[in-house]
């Protein structure tokens, strides 16, 4: 370093710079801290966690899960539809209208376009053993009891949906009259055959 | 230089930090992306495009369509609306409370409560959701787009400039395949004061053969082909249009929730 030829613009004597240690003044400091803690308040708010479904106009997922569009028969029957398609759909046909010498047609049954939901509810479930009289059509497949996989909103939602689909005229189902039916047939009920419901109320 | 690790350090933490921030974080947030299904449905959303469709979004990222239209929805904020759908037993009541309570363009806050009224006097109900916004409104869409829209998309086109509109769902506004043929060939021909280019190359103008050719343009008034002759869409036309018919992001999803207009009844 100290080989190194004068610079004519530097006379000598002024001193060669050096690199010294000074602090940053307070006020930056303060300001960069400021700015930081603001804008965690902001991510706190407005990013909902890094969540990949929050995304703006909602600010948390709390604010998108209360948006969902859940109540009204709409909900009701679009939901039902998802239930149907799982459980249902296998034998009795997406379109409803079943599979010969397996499930019978619930488009258009008799058993469906009933006043009330009573003897339907009964159904799905103690499920149906023996032989039922389907639009003047003997069927002998049994059905097993689906009961105890749904809940009593999905119940409602899958009867609301196969009485209003198809062209079914039936009023909708309520979760809480499945709630009173299914407390009525006890846990683990026996099959109903085709008699002992047409036995039964509408 | 006793400050080079101190520079170097420094370089490394900036670096670091905006690719942390850039890629890093893009990645864990929705990096793990998958098919999703439709609100209230089974439906999967979403699904490839099929063959033709897959092979015209090559042909609109070659022409740099996506240099002056963009394939993305904004939304600015949602809107509630109750509608009665039964006014119960006790129907006067309910047709007072009807006129007397604001019952669109509410907060979520306000449509609960004005739910709550009416069905504490005996009607029921359904709440309503839609998205509001410019866009919405210019009737581009019925939601914003979010990431599942773009799951099976390479390169992802959102575009940035809006010299044409949006086409997030140009194939459910316009399902006409027709339509998007003759707005390809002659833009003019359907929309009176359209800024683009006519793709003419994207077509053949040959001589009428034994039969007209099924695929020929039904075109309109002013613009027909020459006597004797028909326009027919090339490979790559034909491509461009299923690409276009397959664009609609409109499934409400869990992340861009709304009722459906079908939903309603």
């Amino acid at each position: 370093m100290s080989e190194e030829k004068q610079n004519p613009s530097c006379p000598a004597g002024a001193g060669e710079p050096t690199a010294v240690r000074s602090s940053a003044p307070i006020w930056i400091i303060v300001v960069t801290l400021t700015l930081l803690f603001l804008g965690g308040i902001y991510f706190d708010h407005h990013s909902g966690w890094l969540n990949p479904r929050v995304y703006a106009p909602y600010d948390t997922a709390d604010q998108l899960e209360a948006s969902q569009p859940k109540s009204g028969a709409a909900a009701a029957m679009a939901h039902g539809k998802g239930v149907y398609e799982t459980v249902c759909g296998i034998c009795h046909g997406a379109d409803g209208m079943g599979k010969p010498g397996v499930a019978p047609p619930l488009a258009g049954s008799d058993w469906v376009n009933t006043k009330g939901f009573y003897r339907l509810a009964h159904i799905p479930l103690c499920g149906v053993n023996g032989t039922i009289m389907v639009e003047g059509k003997q069927w002998s497949s049994a059905m097993a009891a689906m009961g105890a996989a749904l809940s009593d909103d999905d119940l409602a939602s899958v009867l609301t949906y196969i009485r209003g689909s198809w062209g079914n005229k039936g009023t909708a189902v309520g979760a809480e009259d499945i709630a009173k039916i299914r407390a009525a047939v006890g846990k683990a009920p026996a099959p109903n055959t085709g008699d002992q419901l047409m036995a039964m109320p509408e | 230089m006793k400050t080079s690790y101190g520079v170097f350090f420094a370089v490394l933490a900036a670096l670091g930090a905006s690719w942390a921030g850039f890629v890093l974080g893009p990645l864990i947030q929705l990096g793990a992306a998958q098919q999703t299904t439709v609100l209230n449905s089974t439906d999967v959303y979403p699904i490839q495009r099929p063959g033709l469709a897959a092979m015209g979004a090559q042909v609109y990222r070659s022409y740099g369509c996506a240099a002056c239209h963009t394939r993305q929805v904004q939304q600015t904020g949602i809107s509630f609306e109750v509608v009665l759908t039964s006014p119960g037993k006790d129907p006067v009541t309910v047709s007072n409370l009807l006129s007397t309570l604001k019952l669109t363009a509410l907060t979520k806050e306000a449509a609960d409560t004005a739910a709550k009224t009416l069905t504490d006097a005996g009607g029921k109900t359904e709440t309503h959701l839609s998205a509001t916004g410019a866009d919405i409104s210019r009737g581009w869409g019925s939601r914003h787009s979010v990431a599942a829209d773009y799951l099976y998309d390479v390169p992802v086109e959102l575009g940035t400039l809006r010299a044409g509109p949006d086409l997030a769902n140009i194939g459910q506004r316009n399902p006409d395949a027709n339509w998007q043929l003759v707005h390809l060939y002659a833009p003019k021909a359907v929309v009176k004061d359209s800024a683009m280019p006519s793709f003419k190359f994207l077509f053949q103008v040959r001589p009428v053969g034994a039969a007209p050719s099924p695929d020929a343009l039904k075109l309109p008034a002013g613009f027909e082909a020459p006597a004797g002759m028909e326009v027919v869409p090339t490979a790559e036309g034909a491509e461009l249009a299923a690409y276009l018919l397959s664009l609609h992001a409109d499934a409400p999803l869990y992340e861009a929730p709304y009722t459906p207009a079908t939903a309603k009844p």
